[in-house]
């Protein structure tokens, strides 16, 4: 689990240009949306489209990603357990 | 006609920085031209990561005309954002085309509209006057000109930043202008095209 945590850090950091942050900034559960990293609605889209490119995740009601991009660990979770590739 | 005065001019490429014609020494590092610029101006400002290269020139050069203006973020309605480019938004068109025979990028199909780059100025800057984008063939001194004057003819306008911002197959220039009807003790009256054509051709 540690293992896919980190690599999706690495990941969002990558496909959402992240520049100055490095994964060690990215508190595993803290809110990737309001507070924490700040990320906006475009964003989510990217994350929407990472998960579907990398895991074979479709989801197929964008209002999911309410729930599911609450944190890393979240996210991580989600993977873990739906995950087709 | 109210008179037009430019107070500071700013050029950014994909290579060099200057203002009023001076350039910017930037020490060279692993980080593209324009990062490391951003970095040398120690801006504190992530969104210009998710930027495409058309709104980082024109952001980095705003940046330079604003440098050092305490009122700078202080919201404005009668401050315009006026630019003029040849291939506006085409370069990052290719590159959202490109994506879409894998997955269609968001963050690209943001960038694909040629006014982004007003609209980067204008948010960071809270700039809520006019802003317009007007694709050219080539760089026109006299249209420019002309349609800077019909800008502050038919707005309440103060102040703009005015220029040419051009990015295609990753190199580019922005050269903007800070343009006010006041006079300030270094600015220098815009009486014609003709300083159009200096300005540009001594950046």
């Amino acid at each position: 689990m540690d293992e896919l945590i980190l690599k999706l850090k690495r990941e969002i950091i990558d496909v959402l240009n992240l520049e100055e942050v490095s994964p060690e900034d990215i508190a595993t559960d803290a809110p990737l949306f309001g507070e924490g990293l700040g990320l906006d609605s475009i964003d989510a889209l990217e994350l929407i489209v990472l998960m579907e490119k990398n895991y074979g995740i479709k989801l197929k009601d964008p209002t999911q990603g309410r729930d599911l991009f609450k944190s890393i660990r979240v996210m991580a979770e989600y993977i873990r357990e739906n995950r087709t590739k | 006609m109210r008179p037009l005065y430019v107070r500071r001019t700013a050029c950014v490429t994909t290579r060099a920085a200057r203002v009023n014609g001076e350039e910017i020494p930037v020490v060279a590092t692993s980080d593209p031209f324009l990062t490391a610029l951003y970095r040398r101006l120690g801006i504190d400002y992530p969104r210009f990561f998710k930027m495409d290269g058309l709104s980082k020139l024109g952001f980095l050069a705003s940046e330079l005309l604003f440098w050092g203006d305490a009122s700078r973020f202080l919201p404005r309605e009668d401050c315009a954002v006026i630019c003029f480019s040849r291939t506006s938004s085409l370069d990052t068109d290719r590159r959202y085309q490109a994506s879409m025979r894998d997955y269609p990028s968001p963050s690209l199909f943001v960038y694909t509209l040629p006014n982004i780059v007003t609209a980067e100025i204008a948010i960071r800057n809270k700039l809520y006057g006019e802003t317009s984008v007007y694709i050219c063939e080539t760089y026109n001194p006299h249209q420019i000109f002309r349609t800077i004057r019909n800008t502050f003819a038919h707005q309440p306008l103060r102040s703009a930043l005015a220029g040419w911002t051009e990015y295609d197959g990753d190199t580019g220039e922005a050269f903007l202008m800070q343009i006010e009807t006041q006079a300030a003790s270094a600015s220098e009256p815009l009486l014609s095209a003709g300083f159009l054509t200096t300005a540009k051709h001594n950046l």
